[in-house]
């Protein structure tokens, strides 16, 4: 055991924890968007332990080389540009697929953009001078 | 509710006559018949390390000729399907900003992960079915985001057929070299990396093999899903 292998274990440690709060997360929030928000942050940050973690625990063994911490890092790093990417994808498409947020939540700034772009928009299609095509 | 407990009782008679049969294999026994010979001499006979890709393309390739006509008529089959004269997308919403911003940096990657996995596919695990399906993801990943993107036709269906029929071709070469048809000339003719085992140039022609068939299976599904997602216009 040297500090290389211990960091790693750490790391790994780290992550196990973050993905259970993050599963907790998905039990515990009450509606779509705060799961969401729960699970992914949580999960891409355990993911990020465990994968960093694996890498440097394997550089501190007997059989483990440079190549595992590099393969690590680029899957770390994909992980970490997608994963966000996939969220937003996600909440955007539940929000405009109309599933309702959670009764205790006080501001919906989106929808009042959306209302006022829509009024615009009859606004325009009401003035026959100025209305162009549909 | 009486069709369904019928179908629950049959299907646990036939989950129970399988784990009968089942139970009579010795599981964590060696039983390789014909498999001892493949890992014993699939260095020497193919330079492949992989030796599933070695058995796949080398000794059983007759199996993966079928396998990419398999795609290729299913290819075939759904455009034949969909036919019509005019198709166009109907997608109306282009995605967020987020996700169009990010598809753009991806999908560059994308591909350049699916040309790895089928030019090393006598190394690591996967080959040419898994690149070229990783490559039709980041086309699929391109329909998706934005919603006037076609894929180039024109370029696509030959490159499909030009992949697929040098395939044939490789396996001609070998006819005429060495007397069988998919007879590894590369190897066992030439001799090209018999000292280079475990390195990119080695491995006779399943790279060769496995580059043609991912560009073939990657065209190929996005083909598929260009048919898909497209709707008839009536005028």
């Amino acid at each position: 055991m040297n500090a290389l292998t211990a960091t790693g274990e750490a790391l790994v440690l780290i992550g196990t924890f973050f993905y259970f709060l993050s599963a907790l997360g998905l039990i515990r929030m009450p509606d779509v968007y705060n799961r969401m928000q729960t699970s992914t942050k949580s999960a891409t940050l355990g993911s990020l332990g465990v994968m960093l973690g694996v890498g440097i625990w394997a550089l501190g063994t007997d059989f483990g080389n440079v190549a595992w911490l590099t393969k690590t890092i680029t899957i770390a790093i994909f992980l970490l540009l997608t994963n966000p990417i996939s969220a937003h994808t996600l909440i955007r498409a539940a929000y405009k697929s109309g599933i309702p947020l959670w009764e205790g939540s006080v501001v919906d700034r989106y929808r009042e953009h959306l209302e006022s772009r829509k009024a615009e928009v009859e606004e325009a299609e009401k003035t026959p001078e100025e209305g162009g095509e549909e | 509710m009486l069709k369904r407990s019928l179908a629950i009782l049959t299907l646990l008679i036939i989950g129970y006559w399988l784990a009968q049969g089942l139970a009579g294999v010795p599981f964590g026994q060696d039983r390789m018949l014909v498999g001892h010979y493949y890992l014993e001499h699939v260095k020497e006979q193919t330079g492949a390390v992989n030796a599933v890709t070695a058995i796949v393309v080398n000794y059983r390739g007759f199996d993966t000729l079928g396998e990419v006509t398999v795609l290729f008529i299913a290819s075939t089959g759904v455009a034949a399907l969909l036919w019509r004269k005019k198709k166009k997308r109907s997608a109306k919403t282009e995605g967020s900003v987020v996700l169009t911003t990010g598809t753009r940096l991806l999908v560059p990657f994308v591909i350049l992960f699916g040309s790895y996995i089928f030019i090393h596919g006598h190394l690591t695990p996967g080959g040419g079915f898994p690149g070229g399906a990783t490559i039709a993801t980041g086309f699929l990943l391109l329909y998706m985001a934005f919603t006037t993107y076609e894929i180039p036709h024109r370029g696509f269906e030959k490159t499909e057929g030009i992949a697929g029929m040098s395939y044939v071709l490789v396996g001609l070469i070998g006819l005429g070299i060495g007397g069988y048809f998919l007879f590894d000339w590369i190897w066992q003719t030439w001799q090209l990396g018999t000292d280079n085992i475990g390195r990119l140039f080695s491995g006779g022609f399943i790279p060769i093999i496995y580059i043609l068939i991912g560009i073939k299976v990657g065209t190929e599904l996005s083909g598929i899903i260009d048919n898909m997602v497209k709707e008839e216009v009536s005028e």
